[in-house]
């Protein structure tokens, strides 16, 4: 084995940001080599400097002995790096054999031969283990299949590194398993993958080495076996952030303030569940298990068959997002850029807008007030920020989650709905969320929080409720609490009753 | 001490700095900057200013209608029909002209939502029909004819300033107040800004696209009454072509195409731009058709300047990161 990849003091310079600060690498053959950081510590420049999508001001990066001082696309995968990003490269309306050969000329060249085609995309799909029939539409698969289809379009073209960019972000727990497997697979076969993640728990359980970036800069390369989560998170943060999940001293009240009683709808069956008082109630589950769409439901922003809604004791029929904020009830979406920030606009138009009809004289807003709002969330929620007239796109994506939650709490919810509240924002900023949420249910306020993340859901919660395939399978008790025990009724395994 | 960004500064009043420069390049033409002159030119395009902050609120809210010059062109001869055949007085008739402005502008809007497809789409579909319509009741002769009240609309003058130019004041006014003062206007920058997350923060979404369309609507048939009473005659060729004109200033007055920012001010400086290049252009002795080659000339370059603005946007994103 010896080094496939190097790079060598690169610099990537954007006007007034150091995006790659003299940053040198080096991977070898066949191994998994995982980087990590915190958003902004530069891991997409680095893997875009590698896959020629960029040019670095200086720096060097050799492959296979052959040394550059910037690649381009083409470079690239002539030279056998294949690169994995986050948005899929394809075009939806074409076949997988098509995509997969897409950019690869093959046969003729003027007319594409179809059987030449299907024969090399179904061969390289056989290697990695998938079954997708290559006449498949692309815009017919599931984003895990669209992600495998990705993979062979490198492999096709004998790619010996790959770079995946937060794979498993978008994928259900079984298509991330599948997709481990599928790493475990191309290490075989001697093929070296750069694996970006922010999720420890998948870093550790395939990576040979862990490389951590912070604001641009190399910082430590670490073996995997050797190193543990403690330190990981310490050395992308850049301090000692204590426990991952912050201890809670509240207790939950006996008190109701939320009870939903034989909701249908949206494929969702009778789902029966009390929240209390000053409780986080965790709903764990698969993807598509049904969960956003009751979070939704509750809110009044998808149509429920049939159910009844209690909020503080009281019988209410919300048909609209507008009647459950009346009633105390918010929801954080689950994707923040399209259902819950306005990116284009500032902080101080985002966070009042849910309650700037309450605060206004007749037609008029009372400016005042709502300034008072803005700086009191800021102040409350620390919004790392400028100004409050800096637009929400320019922020980080824990601030801009931040921005959201407050957006919401302005609206003096009590009973907060936050679906994936901790999704694609980085180590730092899932604590302070965190801690946020035991600040408002030290406040008496309660929260129901979706979660895919196992870890998160037992650190966090007081009572986790699982749903599987629109059914609620149980409920689990903070003393109970056990992955095994949780991930069986989230496949549908059901308590012994 | 805030940094003065002469980027933004730029962009927020890039309509009145090309205000301004136009001015400046027409000021050497003799008789120009005459107070006589400035009035005929607001008074020619008081019409076409209220049409486009009808069209603004569309366009902040982030949809297009490419229709609006045959809803006026159907409003006009309506408005004919009522007073002149018809010989219902003055007032009545401009009532029932609005109702039917706000009607049709509803109409693109339910077909938008029945159909789920955006309402730049259905208006290429509509605009024929309303134009179809508009010749089939008019028979397409003008309708001359009509009351002095009707027509003091148009031509009547306060002191020496013409009654359309108050009345595009006051409505300029009142818009931007609505935008700028209230939580009406925030609610419309929301629709514009991301109407999926409006709808989650609580807005009913549905319920302000028929509000907007009702007040665009409202806006295109007082243009049209204006227009019509101006003219002293109805025609099904009295409103079409100044959707062009409002989109048009409406781009440079800094309205994204993608909807959700911008200020009615800027839209009237928009306009203005537009009504003097063309005024200039006439005084020039241009071919129309010529004119037509240099207004679609200008509607590019305010796309670019558009498109030019979301691209900086993103660069400045891309370098924060």
């Amino acid at each position: 084995m010896g080094t496939i990849l190097q790079l060598d003091n690169i610099t990537k310079l954007y006007p007034g940001v150091t995006a790659l600060d003299d940053v040198s690498l080096s991977f070898e053959e066949g191994e998994v080599h995982a980087i990590m950081g915190e958003n902004g510590a530069g891991k997409s420049t680095l893997i875009k400097t590698v896959g020629g999508a960029i040019r670095p001001n200086e720096g060097t990066i050799t492959v296979n002995g052959k040394s550059f001082d910037h690649l381009t696309p083409t470079l690239s995968s002539e030279n056998g790096i294949g690169v994995i990003y986050q948005e899929f490269n394809l075009v939806p309306s074409l076949s997988v054999s098509e995509n997969v050969c897409l950019g690869n000329k093959l046969g003729h060249r003027f007319y594409k031969d179809k059987k030449q085609m299907n024969a090399e995309t179904s061969k390289v799909l056989e290697e990695l283990g998938m079954e997708i029939d290559p006449n498949t539409m692309v815009s017919s698969l599931s984003t895990g299949q669209q992600q495998m289809v990705e993979i062979a379009k490198s492999m096709i073209k004998n790619c010996r590194v790959l770079i995946m960019d937060e794979p498993t972000a978008s994928l259900s727990s079984a298509e991330t398993e599948n997709l481990l497997k599928m790493v475990g697979t191309l290490k075989e076969k001697g093929v070296t993958i750069l694996y970006i993640s922010h999720r420890l728990e998948e870093v550790f359980q395939i990576s040979d080495r862990i490389s951590v970036m912070r604001d641009g800069k190399y910082i430590k390369t670490l073996s995997t076996k050797e190193t543990s989560r403690r330190e990981l998170i310490k050395l992308m943060v850049g301090r000692d952030i204590g426990d991952e999940y912050p201890k809670r001293d509240t207790k939950p009240e006996d008190e109701v303030v939320l009870e939903v009683k034989g909701l249908y709808g949206q494929g969702d069956v009778d789902i029966n569940f009390q929240l209390h008082k000053g409780e986080v109630l965790g709903v764990a589950g698969l993807v598509g298990a049904g969960r956003t769409e009751m979070a939704k439901m509750v809110y009044g922003y998808l149509k429920k068959d049939k159910g009844e809604i209690y909020a503080h004791g009281e019988k209410k029929n919300i048909r609209i997002p507008s009647e459950a904020i009346a009633n105390g009830i918010g929801l954080i979406p689950e994707d923040r850029k399209r259902e819950g920030a306005f990116l284009e606009y500032a902080i101080d138009w985002n966070i009042p807008i849910m309650m700037i009809k309450k605060a206004s004289n007749g037609l008029f807003v009372d400016r005042k007030k709502i300034t008072e709002i803005v700086d009191r969330y800021i102040k409350e929620l620390s919004i790392a920020t400028p100004s409050a007239q800096q637009l929400v796109r320019n922020l980080s994506g824990g601030n801009q989650q931040k921005v959201v939650v407050a957006k919401t709490l302005a609206t003096e919810a009590d009973i907060l709905i936050m679906d994936e509240p901790t999704r694609g924002i980085d180590v730092g900023a899932k604590q302070e969320i965190y801690n946020l949420i035991n600040e408002l249910v030290a406040q008496g306020k309660s929260v129901l929080m979706i979660s895919s993340e196992m870890e998160e859901l037992m650190g966090m919660s007081d009572r986790i409720m699982v749903f599987y395939e629109g059914e609620i399978t149980g409920f689990v008790d903070r003393e109970n609490f056990e992955q095994n025990h949780i991930m069986a009724l989230a496949s549908g395994i059901r308590e012994a009753a | 001490m805030k940094k003065i960004n002469f980027d933004e500064v730029f962009k927020k009043y890039m309509a009145w700095i090309i205000l301004l420069v136009v001015l400046i390049l027409f000021s050497f033409t003799k008789n120009f900057l005459s107070f006589a002159n400035i009035v005929n030119i607001l008074s020619q395009n008081s019409y076409a200013i209220i049409c486009s902050l009808g069209v603004a609120f569309l366009m902040m809210a982030g949809e297009i209608d490419l229709s609006v010059g045959y809803i006026m062109s159907l409003c006009s001869v309506i408005a004919g029909i009522l007073n002149v055949q018809m010989g219902i007085p003055a007032v009545p008739t401009i009532l029932i002209t609005i109702v039917i402005g706000m009607i049709l502008s509803m109409l693109n809007n339910f077909l938008s939502e029945l159909l789920k497809i955006n309402r730049f789409m259905i208006t290429v579909a509509t605009m024929s029909v309303f134009q179809g319509l508009s010749y089939v009741i008019s028979k397409s002769v003008s309708i001359r004819g009509f009351s002095d009240g009707f027509k003091a609309i148009g031509q009547a003058n306060i002191g020496k300033i013409p009654l359309p130019v108050f009345i595009m004041f006051f409505l300029l006014i009142v818009c931007s107040i609505l935008m700028s003062k209230t939580y009406f206007g925030q609610y419309v920058y929301a629709l514009g800004g991301n109407s999926e997350a409006a709808n989650l923060a609580g807005i009913n979404v549905k319920k302000m696209r028929y509000i907007i369309s009702a007040l665009a609507g409202a806006l295109i048939a007082i243009s049209a009454i204006i227009l019509t009473a101006r003219l002293g005659s109805a025609h099904s060729n009295t409103g079409p072509g100044t959707e062009f004109t409002a989109i048009t200033g409406i781009l440079l007055g800094g309205i994204s195409v993608r909807g959700g920012e911008g200020k009615m001010t800027s839209v009237f400086a928009g306009v203005l731009i537009i009504s003097i290049l063309t005024n200039g252009m006439q005084l020039a002795g241009l071919d129309t058709y010529y004119q037509f080659i240099a207004k679609g000339i200008i509607m590019l370059m305010a796309i670019g300047i558009d498109v030019y603005n979301l691209n900086r946007r993103q660069v400045v994103r891309k370098s924060a990161k």
